[in-house]
């Protein structure tokens, strides 16, 4: 899995492309804290280019939400692919982590 | 941890020198180093020897069958194997069962799909030759503490059939499956831990001494929410969660309630009817403070079965509607639970199941049927 990310102006994008299993779910953590360390507490992963995400996966995003709102800020979901979408929704934790179509309309409204 | 330039091994064991040297041919020049061997026993040898990455195994040989040699070989090595055969017919037969080969081509095959599966195999998991000893040992220790899990007792409610399966796989995840006798007659619980390894044997562990723990209590919304205070609280050290789905039965009505936890997974399968997904009613436990959980219920019809089915079996699917629909055939198709539960287990073939998989049916027995 690769990540890379990008300051916008309300918010920064961490794109997450590849799997996020037991094995890039660690990386995903590290990678998002650092990113909030640097004074971003708007977070938007884009999952675009995320087939498949397992519960550890899932465990890393809602590790990323709580660092986020821990900051003050947030952390959004955008891009999200079926099999992630339907992880989410079985889980119920599509309560928790919205997701958005776009990552630009993820904080267009706040 | 920086991985070291990995070398990578393959045996090859194939009786026709022509194709045996082709598949040397073609292993070599995807960067293995490899070995033959033109009979079965002497591929055992082989690989004991050479402790590969890869066997590449034909099915039929000189002096063992080719599904033999795969279940001495898995007695003692992790590698990937994968089997070839010259019968495509043999290919469907072989792929629904669970004997231990992780790929099947048939013969003849075109070196470039060879090369293909191969690295697909290799994408799917490290190496095994990668895994050092210690993680070995853990993994070990970590599948006992699972299998310490499941009831060991049969479970006898009159007017019921109730059966469960198991199959860990090889990685080690934290799905388990309990059950007792209550007077009224039975409480289930389901429960898969994030992650894999001891990390998520060990929270299983914890889960089910919790909830056994909340059995004497009537009433189920209040001992499921102090359960998972519980489970939450040893969860939240170790930032992980478990999906949680823990049912009552009573068996003179049927009625079942229930509480799902981020599961999603249990499903109403009407006798010669429709399947319903029980929905999630929340969160997994330990994922997200402040959730809660409510109550639900179903009757149980004669000839009705619940089934709860790990995500193990859903990897295998595109939708959940299909994986439904999959699990209400696998269910109608058969008479018992525990049949029921091994046609739903074969739905994801041993071969591509990269999770535990678990499935537990309980089963109303039509009336007239004597338990």
């Amino acid at each position: 899995m690769e990540f890379s990310y990008e300051v916008k102006d309300s918010y920064a994008e961490v794109k997450a492309d590849g799997r996020l299993n037991m094995v890039s779910a660690p990386k995903l953590r590290e990678f998002v804290t650092d990113v909030i360390a640097g004074g971003s507490n708007r977070i938007v992963v884009n999952l675009e280019n995320t087939a498949f995400m397992d519960s550890s996966g899932l465990g890393a995003l809602i590790g990323c939400l709580k660092a986020a709102r821990q900051a003050g800020g947030d952390l959004r979901i955008a891009a999200v692919q079926p099999q992630v979408k339907m992880v989410l929704q079985l889980t119920s934790m599509d309560k928790v982590l919205t997701a958005y179509p776009s990552v630009e309309e993820a904080f267009s409204n706040d | 941890m920086v991985s070291p330039p990995e070398v990578r091994r393959a045996v090859v064991i194939e009786d026709d020198p022509d194709i045996r040297g082709l598949l040397v041919r073609v292993l070599t020049k995807q960067g293995f180093i490899v070995t033959e061997a033109g009979e079965g026993l002497t591929g055992v040898e082989e690989v004991r020897r050479s402790q590969p990455d890869l066997v590449t195994l034909d099915l039929n040989l000189p002096d063992l069958d080719g599904l033999e040699v795969c279940k001495l070989l898995r007695e003692f090595s992790d590698a990937f194997i994968v089997m070839l055969t010259a019968r495509a017919d043999e290919l469907d037969k072989l792929t629904g069962l669970d004997n231990g080969a992780d790929e099947y081509i048939s013969k003849p095959f075109s070196p470039r799909e060879l090369q293909s599966r191969i690295n697909a195999l290799f994408r799917r998991r490290p190496s095994p030759a990668a895994a050092d000893t210690a993680s070995l040992s853990e993994l070990q220790r970590a599948t006992e503490v699972q299998q310490s899990l499941l009831p060991k007792e049969d479970i006898r409610v009159e007017g019921y059939d109730v059966a469960g399966v198991f199959r860990p796989s090889r990685s080690v995840g934290g799905d388990f499956y309990d059950w007792y006798q209550t007077p009224e007659g039975l409480h289930l619980t389901f429960a898969d831990a994030m992650g894999k390894g001891m990390g998520a044997a060990l929270i299983a562990a914890t889960v089910r001494a919790v909830m056994r723990s909340t059995g004497r209590r009537q009433d189920l919304d209040g001992a499921f929410a102090s359960a998972s205070r519980a489970i939450a609280t040893d969860l939240d050290s170790s930032n992980s969660f478990v999906t949680l789905f823990h049912a009552r039965l009573d068996a003179a009505s049927g009625k079942v309630s229930y509480v799902d936890a981020g599961h999603g997974l249990a499903l109403h399968v009407e006798s010669g009817g429709a399947a319903h997904r029980l929905p999630s009613g929340g969160p997994p436990v330990g994922a997200w403070s402040g959730s809660e959980w409510p109550q639900s219920g179903l009757d149980l019809a004669p000839g009705d079965c619940l089934v709860v089915v790990s995500d193990g079996v859903l990897d295998v699917f595109e939708t959940v509607e299909d994986f439904t629909e999959a699990v209400r055939r696998a269910t109608q198709s058969e008479h018992s639970a525990q049949a029921a539960s091994s046609a739903i287990l074969s739905l994801a073939p041993a071969e591509t199941a990269e999770d535990d998989v678990t499935v537990v049916v309980v089963r109303r027995l039509p009336e007239g049927v004597a338990a």
